[in-house]
C-alpha cells in the first residue's frame, strides 16, 4: 500500500460526509398563509401500523388535508415506538423536531414535555374550534397537563382521536360447550370460571410479564372503587390507602384466582403476545386485555367464534383516551398542524376509525356498519357514559409500570403475600407524591 | 547422500508417524470427539434462532396466532417480506447502513494504525497510561454517552445526520483499534524497522511501506470486525439519526415493534432482512478472517 491509498480513503470519506450534509440540510421554509401560496410541506410523524384503524383513518384524512390545502405535501414518516419513547426530549429541542406527531399520554411522556415547554400550548384552538365538546370528560383528562405535568387540569397539550379501554373476550363455542352465558356480575363471572376448572380448562389467558396481569388486579380493585378513589390515585386528589378496601380486594382476589386455578401458575413469565396467541389458537377460551387487540383477534381468530363483553359488574374499567397529537414547540406549520387536527376529528374520519375496528372518540354510532365494531363501540360508549375510564395502575409514578409487573408476578409465584405487594406498591407511590410536593 | 542413508531417514520418518498416529487414536480420540460434539451442539444453538426467524418469516399471522411460533408453516407466504421492504423503503436503509458502516470501518482502521504506530513502535512517553485510557474509554456505556454527545452535535449542527454517527463510531471504534493494534505492533521486529531506517526510509516511509503491508492481516480483521460491529449497532443510531431517509438497518427494524403489539411474522421478515446482509459479509471475508489477527514471523 502506497501513501496514495489512505489519500483517496479520505477524499471518499469527505465525498461521503458532504453527502450526508447535503441530505439532512432540507428543512421547510417558514410559515405563511395556510390557503394558497408558495408550496409548503408539513411534517408528520406517528407510531401506528398502516393496516391499523389509526393508519388506516388518518390516510384518510391524510388525503383530505392535502385535497384543502393543494399547495402543501404532507411528508409522514412512520416511526417505531421505541425511538420516539427514547429520542421525543431530545427531538423536540432540535430544530429536526416535525410540525405534529403522535405522542403517548400520560405524565411520564405527554406531561414530561410539556413541563418542560417543548410542546405548544393548544388551549386557545381548542375552544375556538370546539375539540373539548367533543370529548368526555374522562377522556379530556389526558389532554390536559397543569404546571408540574400532572395529568387533568391546566392548558391543553394534546388531542386524543381515539379511545381504548380493557375488556374482557372470549371464545363463544367453550362458552357453550360449557354452557356458560355472559357473565353479568363478578358472581357469575366467578362461577363461569370455577366451571372451566372442574372440566379441566385453565380459563384466563395471562401474560405476567408484561401490562396483562395488573391490569386484571386493578379491575378486580376497581369493582370496589367510586370515582373518588381513581382521582385520588391517579391524579393525586387525595390519600390513597394501598390496605384499603380496593387494592387489598384486588390483590388478595388475583393471588386467589391464581390458587384456584383460574389463572395458570406458570404465566408469570408469558407476554403479552403469548396471552394473545393462547387466546386466538384457542387454549384458553378467556383474554381479559385492552381494545387494541380488537383487530389482531378479528382478523386471526379462525377456528372458532367470539365475543367481548364488559368486565361484569364494575363501573369502573381500566382504560383511557389514546394516544394524542402533539404540536411541538419548534414546530414550524403550527397553523397546519391545528388544521390537520381539525380534520382527525371530523365525524367523517371518525367513522372511518370505528369501521376499521378503533374505538373513536367523536363518532356517529349509527354510521357504524361491522357488528363486531359497534358491539366494541356501543360497549364503550356504555362506558364513557357512565363516566366509567379509570386509567391504568402503572401511570401515578414514573417506573410503576416494572413495580406493577414485579408484584403480579410475585402474587402468582405465591413468593410474597397480597400484603407485602401492596407494600411494594405503596412505595415507590408515596416518594412520587413527596416529589411532586401532592 | 548414500542409500542407506536415505533409507534410515525413512524409517526414522516413518517411525515418527506411526508414533504420531498411534497416539492419536489412543490418547486424544474421545478428547476430540468431545470436542467436535461440543462443537456440533453449539452449532446447532447458534443457528436455532436463524431457523425459528426464517420459519415465522414465511408464515402468514394468522398462521402464527392458531400455531404458535414453533409449528412449521403451512405454505410459503412472503408478503410480510415483500411488505416490509415497501413499507420502510429498505433499500435506502441497506446504502445509509452501508455508507455509515464502510465509512467508519475504513477511517477507524486508519486512524488505529497511525496510534498504534506511535504507540507500539514510535514508543511516545506513557504510552501505557494511554492505552489504559483507551481501554476505560472502551468499557464506558454507550448510555453515558448520549448526553454529551446529543449536545456537541447539535452545536455543530450534525444532529439527525449520518455524518455524526460516522464520526461517533470511528472514534469508538478506533479506541478498540488502538488497543489492539499498539499491543500487535509492540511485537512487530525491530530488526526489520531498524533495517529500512539503515537504508534512510522516513517514518513515515516505514509505516506505509513497511508496516502496513507486512500488518495487512491484522488490518484486514479489524476492517471487517468494524465494519460488522457497526453494521449492527442500534443504540447511537436510534438517537442520532431521526429522520426516516438517514436511519440504518437495525433502527428500522424497530419500527415494527408497536407500543402494546408486535406483528410477530413481519417482525421475523425484518430480522431475516437484516441478518443477511451481515451474513453475507461475513460469509464473503471470512477468509480473512481466519487468516488469524495476529502478525505473521519475520519473512
Amino acid at each position: 500500500m502506497s501513501s496514495k491509498g489512505p489519500g483517496t480513503a479520505f477524499a471518499a470519506a469527505l465525498a461521503a460526509a458532504a453527502l450526508a450534509l447535503a441530505a439532512c440540510g432540507s428543512s421547510d421554509p417558514p410559515g405563511g398563509g395556510g390557503g394558497s401560496g408558495e408550496p409548503r410541506t408539513l411534517t408528520l410523524w406517528h407510531y401506528e401500523s398502516a393496516d391499523s384503524a389509526m393508519g388506516v383513518a388518518w390516510t384518510e384524512a391524510i388525503r383530505q388535508f392535502e385535497a384543502g390545502h393543494p399547495n402543501v405535501k404532507v411528508k409522514v414518516e412512520e416511526k417505531g415506538f421505541e425511538q420516539i419513547q427514547k429520542t421525543a426530549g431530545m427531538v423536540l429541542g432540535s430544530d429536526q423536531a416535525p410540525d405534529i406527531m403522535e405522542y403517548n399520554k400520560g405524565n411520564a411522556t405527554a406531561g414530561l414535555l410539556s413541563k418542560q415547554g417543548l410542546l405548544t400550548d393548544l388551549t386557545e384552538q381548542v375552544t375556538k374550534r370546539g375539540w373539548d365538546k367533543l370529548l368526555s370528560p374522562s377522556l379530556r383528562t389526558t389532554a390536559r397537563y397543569d404546571e408540574r405535568g400532572v395529568m387533568g387540569s391546566g392548558n391543553w397539550y394534546g388531542i386524543p382521536n381515539y379511545a381504548e379501554y380493557v375488556m374482557v373476550y372470549y371464545n363463544k363455542d367453550a362458552f357453550e360447550k360449557q354452557g356458560v352465558k355472559v357473565p353479568t356480575t363478578l358472581d357469575e363471572f366467578t362461577a363461569a370460571l370455577d366451571t372451566f376448572v372442574k372440566a379441566g380448562i385453565t380459563p384466563i389467558a395471562v401474560g405476567g410479564a408484561e401490562y396483562p396481569a395488573q391490569q386484571i388486579m386493578y379491575q378486580l380493585a376497581l369493582s370496589k372503587a367510586q370515582r373518588p378513589w381513581v382521582d385520588a390515585f391517579e391524579l393525586y386528589k387525595g390519600r390513597v390507602d394501598f390496605h384499603g378496601p380496593e387494592w387489598t380486594y384486588g390483590a388478595t382476589t388475583f393471588a386467589d384466582w391464581v390458587k384456584k386455578g383460574y389463572i395458570a401458575k406458570d404465566s408469570a413469565s408469558l407476554k403479552a403476545e403469548d396471552m394473545g396467541v393462547g387466546f386466538i389458537s384457542g387454549k384458553y377460551p378467556i383474554m381479559v386485555s385492552g381494545s387494541w387487540w380488537y383487530g389482531r383477534v378479528a382478523g386471526e381468530v379462525k377456528n372458532f367464534t367470539w365475543g367481548s363483553f364488559l368486565w361484569p359488574g364494575n363501573r369502573l374499567h381500566a382504560g383511557s383516551s389514546g394516544n394524542l397529537w402533539v404540536v411541538p414547540e419548534k414546530s414550524k406549520n403550527k397553523d397546519l398542524a391545528y388544521d390537520f387536527i381539525d380534520i382527525t376529528m371530523k365525524k367523517d374520519i371518525q367513522n372511518r376509525l370505528g369501521n376499521a375496528g378503533g374505538v373513536p372518540v367523536a363518532a356517529d354510532p349509527a354510521a357504524i356498519t361491522d357488528e363486531k365494531n359497534k358491539e366494541l363501540i356501543e360497549n364503550f360508549n356504555k362506558l364513557t357514559a357512565e363516566d366509567g375510564l379509570a386509567y391504568y395502575p402503572d401511570w401515578p409514578a414514573p417506573g410503576y409500570y416494572d413495580v406493577m409487573v414485579a408484584g403480579a408476578q410475585e402474587l402468582i409465584n405465591g413468593a410474597k403475600t397480597p400484603s407485602q405487594v401492596l407494600d411494594e406498591f405503596a412505595r415507590p407511590y408515596d416518594e412520587n407524591l413527596a416529589d411532586i410536593g401532592g | 547422500m548414500t542409500s542407506l542413508s536415505v533409507r534410515r531417514a525413512a524409517s526414522a520418518r516413518r517411525a515418527r508417524r506411526e508414533r504420531r498416529e498411534h497416539g492419536r487414536v489412543t490418547g486424544a480420540g474421545p478428547g476430540r470427539w468431545a470436542v467436535l460434539a461440543a462443537m456440533a451442539l453449539l452449532a446447532v444453538a447458534m443457528l436455532l434462532p436463524f431457523a425459528l426467524v426464517t420459519l415465522n418469516a414465511l408464515k402468514s399471522p394468522a398462521d402464527y396466532s392458531s400455531n404458535g411460533p414453533l409449528g412449521l408453516p403451512h405454505g410459503v407466504h412472503l408478503d410480510g417480506i415483500v411488505q416490509f421492504w415497501q413499507r420502510v423503503d429498505f433499500g435506502e436503509k441497506l446504502l445509509n447502513s452501508l455508507v455509515i458502516s464502510g465509512s467508519v470501518a475504513v477511517l477507524a482502521v486508519i486512524l488505529s494504525v497511525l496510534n498504534a504506530y506511535a504507540l507500539g513502535i514510535g514508543r511516545v512517553r506513557g504510552r501505557l497510561w494511554v492505552l489504559v485510557l483507551f481501554l476505560l474509554a472502551n468499557t464506558l456505556p454507550q448510555e453515558a454517552l448520549v448526553y454529551p454527545l446529543y449536545y456537541l452535535a447539535k452545536a455543530a449542527g450534525l444532529y439527525d445526520s449520518r455524518l455524526a454517527v460516522i464520526i461517533i463510531f470511528t472514534v469508538i471504534q478506533a479506541a478498540f483499534g488502538t488497543y489492539l493494534l499498539a499491543a500487535v505492533l509492540g511485537g512487530f521486529p525491530k530488526a526489520i524497522i531498524e533495517a529500512a531506517a539503515m537504508d534512510g526510509a522516513s517514518r513515515w516511509r516505514i509505516l506505509w511501506w513497511i508496516v502496513v503491508p507486512i500488518s495487512r492481516p491484522t488490518l484486514s480483521v479489524l476492517l471487517i470486525f468494524f465494519f460488522i460491529w457497526t453494521w449492527n449497532e442500534f443504540f447511537l443510531p436510534l438517537i442520532f439519526l431521526i429522520s426516516n431517509d438517514n436511519q440504518t438497518v437495525p433502527v428500522v427494524l424497530g419500527v415494527l415493534q408497536g407500543e402494546k403489539m408486535m406483528d410477530a411474522t413481519m417482525s421475523s421478515a425484518s430480522a431475516l432482512l437484516g441478518i443477511v446482509p451481515a451474513v453475507a459479509f461475513f460469509l464473503i471475508f471470512q477468509r480473512t478472517l481466519t487468516r488469524g489477527i495476529t502478525v505473521g514471523a519475520v519473512k
